[in-house]
Order: C-alpha cells, then structure tokens, then sequence
C-alpha cells in the first residue's frame, strides 16, 4: 500500500480517543490480577483468624502503608513507562523513602536487642514461606499488568518490565498481609521485600522478550 | 524544544477529539520526517516500510499520548522503538543511540534536502523508463503489484528492473562521482 493511502485510511476512519486509556487498560489487567490473586490466598492459606481483632494495634497497619506506598510508587512509574517516551524519573528514587522509613525502624528494635531477640526478629514464625508466598500470590498481577502493557506503547521494555513486577509484587504482599500475621518493621522489611523484589527481577528479566508490541 | 511541538501537538490534540483533516495533516507531516529519519538509518529499501509500520502504530497507540507532555518527544519514543525492531528482526546487531527527539525532527530540514539533491541527481542518470519505476516503489511507496498493474509490465520485470537501478545507483555512489 502506498503511504499516501495509508494515511487516508487511518485519517478516514479517525474517532475521537477514549481518555485516560493508559489508566484504564493497567485498572483492567490489574484489577483482574488482584481479584485472581485474593480467591487464591482465600482459598488455599486463608485470611488470619484474628484480623478484627489485629486491626485495632497499630502494628498491624504498618505492614499495609509499607506496601501500599511502594505500590503507588510502582503504580506511577509504570503508568509513565507504558508510554513511548516516558523513564521511571524521579519516582525510582522515591522508593527510597518507604525502605528507609523501615530500615529506621527495624534498626530500632533489632540494634538494641540481644542475640536471641535478634534471631527471633528475623525469623518470626514464617520467614521460610513468606517471601515465596508473596511472590507466588503475584503471579496473577504479573500476568495481568505484562496483558495491560502490551496493550500500551512501553519501549523500555527492561525497565517497564522490572516496574510491573515491583507493582505486581506490592499488591500481592499488601493482599497477603491479610493472612500474615507477623507484624515487626525487622520481618517485613527483610521478607516482604525480598517477596517484592523476587517479582521486579522477574519483570525485568522477562520484559525484553514478553512486551515487544508491534 | 522542537520547532513545531505546538503546531503538530495543537494538530494531535485535535485529532484525539476526532478531526480527520488535522490528523491527516499531522500524519502527512510526520511522514516526511519519518522518512528522512529511517532513510539514513536503513537505507532506502526498509525506509517505507518502517514508515508505515510508525504510522500504524502511532494511530493504534494514539491513547497513550500524554498531552501534558511533548508531542515530538512522544513521536520520537516510538520511531526509535521501531527502528530498534527492524534492526531485531535482521538480526544487525546495532545499537541505537538514545537522542533526543531532535533526531527525528530538528537537523531533519537541511539533511532532508541533501538526500532529496542526492537522490534526484542519481535519478537523473537512469534511463526514462527505469526512473519512473523507482520514483514510484521506492519514493512515492507504491507496492510491486500496483506499479506492474498500472505499467502493463510483469511483477518479476518491475522487481528486476528497480533492484538493477538501485544497485547502479549504488555503484555510482561508491565510485564517488553522484556529484559529476
């Protein structure tokens, strides 16, 4: 076909864009990702007998604006990396923000304690499982935001890639946080993380190959 | 800044709204930078069809445009995506540089009319014939098909007689004298 022609068919059968498309594409792959990923901790490990309960200590919720920050963090810089000429700018280095604020506090009851202390900080009673729970849980979210940017335009695809992984591993540990019942800045700070940042590797290394659109 | 993010950003604003004649105008506009831009990277041959494939995918992905941000840069996000594609695909193993969208646009005007006194000098040293059939697939994007159909010839002697002008005008630029 000639160029000429091209442009006149595309121009000929120009309607308005939908607004907000990049937003409502990531909702969708995400909300679907979130919802899968909830009916499968429901329905194999469970939401914590105590939760009523829990939710009246502050501790508790510590674990939630650790991973929801993070989340919106990941959520911003992958809504810029969908598109064709964006960089994940000055929301990488935010990230810096939520890890430190725990470093901070995980430092202030682990520095003090005593070796015993210590050990129990960082094991807690589900160090084995916790990390690899929340990567599993993430898989869901994964899926759905790799659909979502490919419906979008990212072209670094590494990056954008490394970005959906980090979003899909901090939804899926704000989901688990409804099942775990650990609750010290030290135990979230080493496994959820760890959890997190298994999916952003992931993302990363599948991204080149998993979000070339054309 | 490029010279004409508002104009062509006013042109896209209007074509997310649905204006066919702004979005044909911007699309027309776009295509010459495109080709200049993909010319001097892939040579001729590739060039329209990277062009076409840039179009359609600036068309489909058209909602991911920002408008709070540069227009150009946008544009330029996905010419270089692509351009990094066709590359994949032939398996050069080049690597594309990260310029600023200036690449696309800005030195676009003087290197676009040297290729253009280039190309038309080389031009004139073919034979009637053999020029109007250059000029149609590889400048103006007619397919082999059409350019036979319209011609009377056959699609192979299209083919043949294009490649064979091609690689003249090649060889013409290789021994250095496009200018005598």
């Amino acid at each position: 076909m000639r160029t000429d022609d091209l442009i006149e068919r595309l121009s000929g059968a120009l309607e308005p864009a939908p607004k907000g498309q990049v937003v409502r594409v990531l909702g969708l792959g995400m909300g679907a990702g979130a919802l899968l990923s909830a009916l499968l901790m429901t329905a194999t490990i469970g939401i914590r007998a105590d939760l009523i309960e829990a939710m009246g200590g502050s501790a508790f919720w510590l674990k939630f604006v650790y991973t929801l920050v993070v989340a919106g963090l990941a959520l911003a810089i992958v809504d810029r990396l969908a598109r064709p000429d964006g960089t994940a700018g000055r929301f990488a280095l935010l990230l810096a923000v939520p890890i430190l604020v725990m470093a901070v506090l995980a430092a202030r009851e682990f520095l003090p304690a005593d070796a015993t202390i210590q050990h129990a900080l960082i094991m807690g009673h589900s160090a084995r499982v916790c990390s690899i729970l929340i990567a599993t849980l993430a898989l869901p979210l994964f899926a759905g935001l790799f659909w979502s940017l490919r419906r979008l335009a990212p072209t670094r695809l590494t990056e954008a890639g490394a970005a959906a992984g980090l979003l899909a591993g901090s939804a899926a540990a704000t989901i688990y946080a409804f099942h775990c019942t650990e609750s010290t800045p030290t135990f979230i700070l080493l496994w959820y993380s760890a959890g997190i940042l298994a999916t952003a590797l992931l993302g990363a290394a599948l991204g080149r190959m998993l979000l070339r659109w054309s | 800044m490029i010279p004409q993010e508002a104009q062509y950003r006013e042109w896209m604003l209007a074509s997310l709204q649905g204006d066919a004649s702004c979005y044909r105008k911007l699309l027309a506009e776009l295509t010459r930078h495109l080709r200049g831009y993909y010319a001097r990277r892939l040579g001729l041959d590739g060039a329209e069809d990277a062009v076409q494939e840039t179009l359609i995918a600036i068309h489909t992905r058209r909602g991911t445009y920002d408008p709070s941000r540069p227009f150009t840069a946008w544009v330029y996000g996905i010419a270089r995506y692509k351009l990094i594609d066709v590359y994949r695909r032939e398996r050069r193993g080049q690597t594309v540089p990260l310029d600023a969208a200036g690449a696309l646009f800005a030195a676009d005007q003087v290197e676009e009319a040297g290729v253009k006194r280039d190309v038309t000098k080389l031009l004139a040293r073919l034979p009637e014939a053999k020029r109007r059939l250059v000029q149609a697939v590889k400048l103006d994007g007619e397919s082999i098909a059409d350019t036979a159909a319209r011609t009377g010839l056959s699609e192979v002697s299209v083919k043949v007689a294009v490649h064979r002008a091609v690689k003249a005008m090649g060889e013409t630029l290789r021994d250095g004298n496009a200018d005598g």
